[in-house]
């Protein structure tokens, strides 16, 4: 069963945040335990839509060696209905822990893995998550292939946008296969209304292309666009479209369904 | 004195009669000949089968560099086994990395049930990846754990 989810895309703008923040939530109120990571150090964003501006320890003082994990996690249970428990390790959003790390070296880097590997330990096995959720920073760089390498499966949040597939396409090919990660696309930003056999066509399209099978099919909602970030829709819209298609995309994860 | 030497001297009658004749074991500790042969023979024989075990490994080794040619294959000191480099490596030395990475520390039987490769396989590649500086081994009693030394390289 994949334990470690890991979000992540070619190109910036694919909607990964949007995804892990809202899949991550999905589980939550599904009763399990989860949490969810801020792996994009470039440009850290769930502070801000968690509304969380009091960390006391940041996910880039645990990948340092300054301190255990469990001083970085935050509880935010109390935002989600349900018996769930949500909880969420925060990249440090100032200028100066941003230069800090992206002038990291490569030792650094692979200490970096190792700590993130060992999460496996002190989180699932230990304090007993159901699930961690990496969101990365996108196209290939030290601190996403780390997490891609620590997760269990990726999945892969893309666009139909001629810059995006093509990249897409390499990546899952050249670096993907390389690490035999199990991965399922998202399609997001999809135009069209999606009646049945639109869907399957779509289905061998992403077959065919990228050649990895389709986790999810997300059309372009502007619910989604005029929340501005400001919601955790899934929990805030429960009846709404977009929160379906993530509770079948939590679904097809936990039953290990994708493929 | 190589193994095949000492293993023979140990099994020649006509050496036993010698009076007190001093050994130098291959760790450089030195031995009566009476004290092989009449104090501790088992652990005489256990010392020569850890001997053949590692001539093995370096045999194992041998062959997989040649197999694959010398090409992907340089010593470094404390190269960081980082995922660009793993991303960089050959796939049979990938595979056996990345295991190493995910158990922190296993020895080649460990890894080749979770490669689902033979043992003697895994062991060639463990070995390599130590000339090539990727990882550290280390000894307790028989068996020899592979691990990436991730605190030592500040």
């Amino acid at each position: 069963m994949s334990k470690i989810v890991a979000v992540h895309s070619y190109k910036g703008g694919t909607g990964k945040t949007l995804l892990a923040v809202n899949l991550a939530a999905t589980f939550a109120k599904d009763g399990k335990k989860v949490c969810l990571f801020d792996l994009d150090f470039r440009a850290p964003s769930l502070f801000a839509i968690l509304k969380v501006n009091n960390a006391e320890f940041w996910l880039n003082d645990y990948l340092n060696g300054k301190c255990d994990i469990n001083k970085v996690l935050i509880d935010l249970s109390s935002r989600l209905e349900g018996n769930g428990n949500f909880f969420a390790a925060l990249a440090n959003p100032t200028t100066e822990a941003i230069r800090e790390m992206s002038a990291k070296d490569r030792k650094w880097e692979m200490r970096a893995l190792g700590r993130l590997l060992s999460l496996r330990n002190t989180l699932l096995n230990d304090r007993e998550f159901d699930y961690l959720v990496f969101d990365t920073s996108p196209g290939l760089q030290y601190s996403s292939i780390n997490a891609i390498v620590t997760a269990d499966f990726v999945v892969v949040a893309t666009t139909g946008d001629r810059s995006d597939v093509d990249g897409t396409r390499r990546m899952l090919r050249e670096l993907y296969n390389l690490f035999e990660k199990k991965t399922g696309l998202v399609m997001n930003k999809v135009l069209d209304p999606t009646s049945k056999s639109k869907r399957d066509e779509m289905d061998k399209r992403v077959k065919n292309v990228y050649q990895v099978p389709m986790l999810g099919l997300v059309p372009c909602f502007c619910e989604v666009l005029r929340a501005e970030g400001n919601l955790i829709f899934v929990q805030d819209k429960p009846n709404h479209p977009f929160t379906k298609i993530l509770d079948e995309m939590a679904k097809k994860i936990e039953n290990n369904e994708v493929n | 004195m190589n193994n095949y030497q000492c293993f023979v001297r140990l099994n020649k009658p006509s050496t036993i009669s010698t009076p007190v004749q001093h050994i130098k074991t291959t760790r450089g500790n030195t031995v009566t000949r009476e004290e092989i042969l009449s104090k501790k023979p088992l652990h005489v024989l256990e010392k020569i089968r850890e001997n053949l075990e590692r001539l093995n490994e370096k045999m194992e080794v041998m062959i997989e560099l040649q197999k694959h040619g010398h090409k992907d294959v340089q010593p470094l000191n404390d190269a960081p086994l980082d995922v660009m480099t793993l991303l960089s490596m050959p796939d049979h030395l990938r595979k056996t990395a990345m295991t190493i990475c995910r158990c922190g520390r296993a020895t080649a039987a460990e890894v080749a049930e979770q490669t689902s490769r033979a043992r003697a396989v895994e062991s060639a590649y463990l070995n390599q990846l130590v000339i090539m500086g990727y990882l550290k081994k280390e000894r307790k009693g028989r068996k020899a754990y592979f691990y990436a030394d991730r605190d030592s390289q500040r």
